[in-house]
């Protein structure tokens, strides 16, 4: 079924909703830099076990590339 | 085994001359300066003590992890169970990051760490210039306590651009 928009309905996001989209990201962002950092690098261990089966899908992991077994 | 322990070594490492200096540097110095980004390894730029030669070895280097009982794995030792690459300054920008880092504290213990005004430079050199590199300097760049002044005299400097 093909979409057809529809002339009356304003096709674009309100004024201010992309900045805000933006602003609550880049405080996303700080809150993270923000963190303590023994909860930062527990995080980088969350992203490893996150991106290494997406990594080991486009090419074989290197021997290193594993995630770390150590407390933060 | 705690991470701490791993910044701990890198101290013993220069308190016994197996270094004269050391920086965490790539994305573990991130970490330290903006949010988690994903990484598998511990990058060290490290200043070697004077060696007779043009080759930069890092016999002394590999000597002391095996006398801790740290192994070597390819390019990496494992300090404290955390894969760690050493890598030789190898060139003025490199040395300059080494020699201006930022002392920082985790859990008590001083550690060195490369400012995210050098990060950015290190991340735009030519030989390192991947779409990756690229985007991690772009992040920092966003940093709200970044000395953008610094860190356009250091691409000045070292001929380098966005």
């Amino acid at each position: 079924m093909a979409f057809r928009s529809d002339p009356s309905v304003e096709a674009f996001p309100p004024d201010g909703l992309v900045e805000q989209l933006r602003q609550g990201k880049a405080a996303l962002h700080q809150r993270h830099a923000n963190l303590p950092l023994p909860e930062k690098v527990r995080l980088v261990m969350e992203l490893q076990r996150i991106v290494l089966p997406l990594i080991a899908r486009q090419r074989p992991l290197r021997s290193w590339e594993r995630p770390w077994e150590i407390e933060p | 085994m705690p991470f701490v322990d791993t910044l701990r070594s890198l101290n013993t490492m220069k308190a016994e001359g197996v270094i004269e200096e050391y920086a965490i540097a790539g994305a573990m110095a991130i970490v330290f300066w903006a949010e988690p980004v994903p990484t598998f390894d511990l990058d060290v730029l490290v200043r070697l003590p004077q060696q007779g030669g043009d080759l930069v070895r890092l016999e002394g280097i590999y000597r002391w992890a095996m006398a801790r009982g740290y192994a070597a794995q390819d390019e990496h030792i494992l300090v404290e169970g955390l894969p760690t690459q050493f890598l030789p300054s190898p060139d003025s920008l490199a040395r300059e990051a080494v020699s201006s880092a930022a002392e920082v504290d985790y859990q008590g213990v001083a550690v060195r760490v490369v400012r995210p005004e050098y990060l950015i430079a290190l991340y735009l050199q030519p030989t390192a210039r991947t779409v990756k590199r690229r985007e991690r300097a772009a992040m920092l760049l966003e940093l709200p306590s970044l000395n953008r002044a610094l860190v356009d005299e250091i691409l000045s400097r070292h001929g380098l651009s966005f």
